[in-house]
């Protein structure tokens, strides 16, 4: 701003002394190119209309005019027309690009003096970036003298994001419009829509990400935590372990969502939106997660312990240095179901207005009536699930190949009344979804 | 060692049930310090379950057992204490599969007697070269043959200091190929002195390295005495039943 107001007095200073009859700019404007609102949006094409009034004694030979730094103004798109009063005045002139944003009009024959000057630019492109936009120039009177002709009253240029204007490339191809021409390609894959969504929907996905990354971490100590509880051998501990895992995993985590979202202001509590998402995902991964690592720690076999134990090491030692090592191993293919049941539950946070992958293709989805948004989304959801089903599919096969396994030491000769446990145990531990019961059944102790 | 003839583990009326069903029904045995007493009876006699309740590896019912001066069934003896100095070895070995030969001997050196990593990795490549493996100390228990991991779980008992070593039918689980190894290790062993606990299916480790042999069936101590005494002189017709099904085999 201040910028401006010492380009404008620079400008009235140098415009003062040359000439005290100057041009006097009236509009400054451009038509809307909007189908929604009356804006201007820069980044796509629109008409610029600029007026200025000249004096009762100047006739203008030549008019160069200096669009916003950015635009591009097509020289053969710019109609110059004079205005007496109510009479259109046709004026003899040839018009000639100086560089993209910057036209110089020659007149053949001197304009008439005291006319309103309009020219007109269509197809013109006003600057992406938008913003508070005005047309400079210059002038060559009749007589010889040059006219520094100020900046004008701005327009208001809604600024266009590189997608946006990627958008508006598309809509303009033909094949764009043809393969728009079929209902389902329109209503689901439309280009002109992947290419708006794909910077928000990427936005919304590395937020879901970092929801995930946030709560594994917690949800997995939790779940060591609740597990510990869970194996106890004191029974209260034992029984405040199984009442959490069973209440949070006999409930929906859209109810929890719910009671935690809409709970909590109502006590007068406030947690930010990400946070609350980040605790409620930790809490409820956590149990499902005791649930993995409680079946990983029991399919160890009953040999490891009493070798341990018979070592002098106490139950905290032999569980941290020898038990949990090996569990460990077994349950990354589980883990990573966890892990992805999680990543794709963050959804779910859409319902109480937390933005994630889901709210920025919704909000897309609203102003376009459109599905691609939906199915950008779904890309994104895959780009994390696939890799990581494909890894977990790749160590599973790992821990089955005998090479890596561990069959001599693990196998104890009656491990018949722990494998029923197991399967019993592995088949209450698993959300009702497809991918944990293949990755629960692959646990080594199983197979035997 | 010391030689004397204080008993190292005395063994007093043992009884263990598992619910109703009563596996040892009050067991009496004496163990000198530096001597050698193999546990012989058919399957289902209670030897491997009274071997067990001497690390507290199964809680007896009722009786008392003394290692040393400390009464192990007594409520506040510290039972980690008295594992470190009994060394037991597993019919299925029990090594733990994720690590190697070296880190299974190591970790309990470091873990419970706090020894250093250094020590410790002295100390447990001593005890495998002992056991003959002194060049599969980076081997993981899967690349080693049964015979092998069984001797691996030695060596981890060994480097324990133990001052009694418990062996529970350590050589079943092997092809009779391997089995030799096992053995020899074991009247290596039992060469050098240490005070050996033995429930075996093994009738010549018996007759060639007890000193004392023991033969239960039922949960009670039917025979025992020297290995001459039981094997070639058995009073009892349940032992000379036992030892005439082993030589039909």
């Amino acid at each position: 701003m201040a910028l401006l107001i010492a380009a404008a007095l620079a400008c009235a200073l140098i415009a003062l002394p040359s000439s005290a009859q100057a041009l006097e700019v009236t509009a400054t404007t451009a038509r809307s190119n909007s189908d929604n609102d009356n804006s201007i949006y820069g980044g796509m094409e629109t008409r610029v209309t600029w007026e200025a009034q000249t004096a009762s004694d100047e006739s203008l030979s030549t008019l160069t005019l200096d669009y916003p730094d950015g635009s591009t103004i097509p020289a053969n798109q710019v109609k110059v027309t004079g205005l007496s009063g109510l009479n259109r005045i046709t004026l003899d002139y040839t018009v000639a690009s100086v560089d993209a944003d910057t036209v110089a009009i020659s007149f053949n024959t001197p304009t008439q003096a005291g006319l309103l000057i309009r020219v007109e630019a269509s197809k013109a492109v006003l600057p992406a970036e938008g913003g508070s936009l005005s047309v400079s120039g210059s002038a060559t009177l009749a007589n010889g003298a040059q006219v520094d002709i100020p900046n004008g009253p701005a327009m208001n240029v809604v600024g266009v994001s590189v997608a946006q204007q990627l958008s508006n490339k598309l809509s303009e191809q033909g094949w764009v419009q043809a393969w728009n021409q079929n209902r389902l390609l329109h209503m689901f894959f439309d280009p002109t829509i992947i290419v708006i969504s794909i910077p928000a929907v990427f936005h919304g996905w590395l937020l879901a990400l970092l929801m995930v990354v946030c709560s594994f971490p917690i949800a997995i100590v939790i779940g060591l935590l609740l597990c510990f509880l869970r194996i106890s051998h004191v029974g209260i501990l034992r029984f405040l372990g199984s009442l959490y895992v069973n209440i949070v995993r006999g409930t929906p985590l859209f109810l929890q969502i719910y009671i935690a979202f809409f709970g909590l202001p109502l006590l007068g509590i406030n947690i930010d939106n990400y946070l609350l998402s980040v605790i409620v995902m930790s809490l409820n991964s956590g149990a499902y997660l005791c649930e993995i690592f409680r079946a990983g720690i029991e399919s160890i076999s009953k040999g490891q312990f009493e070798a341990a134990r018979s070592l002098g090491m106490n139950a905290v030692q032999t569980m941290f240095f020898v038990i949990i090592p090996q569990a460990f191993r077994r349950v990354i293919p589980t883990m990573t179901s966890e892990f992805i049941l999680l990543y794709k539950d963050t959804s779910l946070f859409a319902a109480v207005g937390v933005m994630e992958m889901v709210m920025f293709a919704r909000s897309i989805t609203a102003t376009t009536g459109n599905m691609t948004p939906y199915i950008v989304a779904a890309l994104f959801y895959l780009l994390v699930t696939l890799p990581l089903t494909k890894f977990i599919n790749i160590f599973e096969k790992r821990l089955a190949d005998p090479s890596h396994g561990h069959k001599r030491g693990g196998s104890t000769p009656s491990p018949a009344r722990l494998t029923d446990e197991e399967t019993t145990l592995l088949e209450s531990a698993p959300k009702v979804d497809s991918e944990h019961v293949t990755a629960t059944s692959s646990l080594p102790g199983t197979q035997a | 060692m010391t030689e004397g003839n204080q008993p190292i583990v005395r063994i007093e009326d043992l009884h263990k049930s598992f619910g109703t069903n009563e596996v040892l029904r009050g067991v009496n045995i004496n163990v000198k310090r530096g001597e050698v007493v193999v546990i012989l009876g058919p399957s289902g006699s209670g030897k491997s379950t009274m071997l067990r309740c001497i690390n507290l590896l199964e809680k007896p019912t009722s009786g008392h057992i003394w290692f040393e001066d400390t009464d192990i069934t007594a409520k506040h003896t510290d039972i980690n204490k008295v594992r470190e100095h009994v060394g037991m070895v597993f019919q299925s070995f029990n090594l733990f599969p994720n690590l190697t030969a070296l880190k299974n001997v190591t970790l309990a050196q470091v873990k419970v007697l706090k020894r250093s990593k250094e020590e410790a990795r002295e100390v447990a490549i001593r005890q495998l070269e002992r056991v003959g493996l002194g060049d599969r100390i980076d081997y993981y228990p899967s690349e080693l043959s049964g015979g092998q991991q069984q001797r691996v779980a030695i060596a981890r008992a060994l480097a324990m200091d133990p001052h009694v070593m418990l062996f529970d039918e350590a050589t079943s689980a092997l092809d009779p190929e391997l089995v030799r190894g096992v053995l020899d290790v074991m009247k290596d062993l039992a060469r050098q002195g240490m005070t050996m606990i033995v429930v075996t299916h093994e009738m010549g480790f018996a007759r060639d390295v007890a000193d004392h042999v023991v033969f239960m069936d039922g949960g009670v101590v039917v025979e025992e005495g020297t290995p001459e005494e039981v094997f070639d002189h058995p009073k009892s017709e349940r032992t000379k039943k036992f030892l005439g099904d082993i030589k039909l085999k």
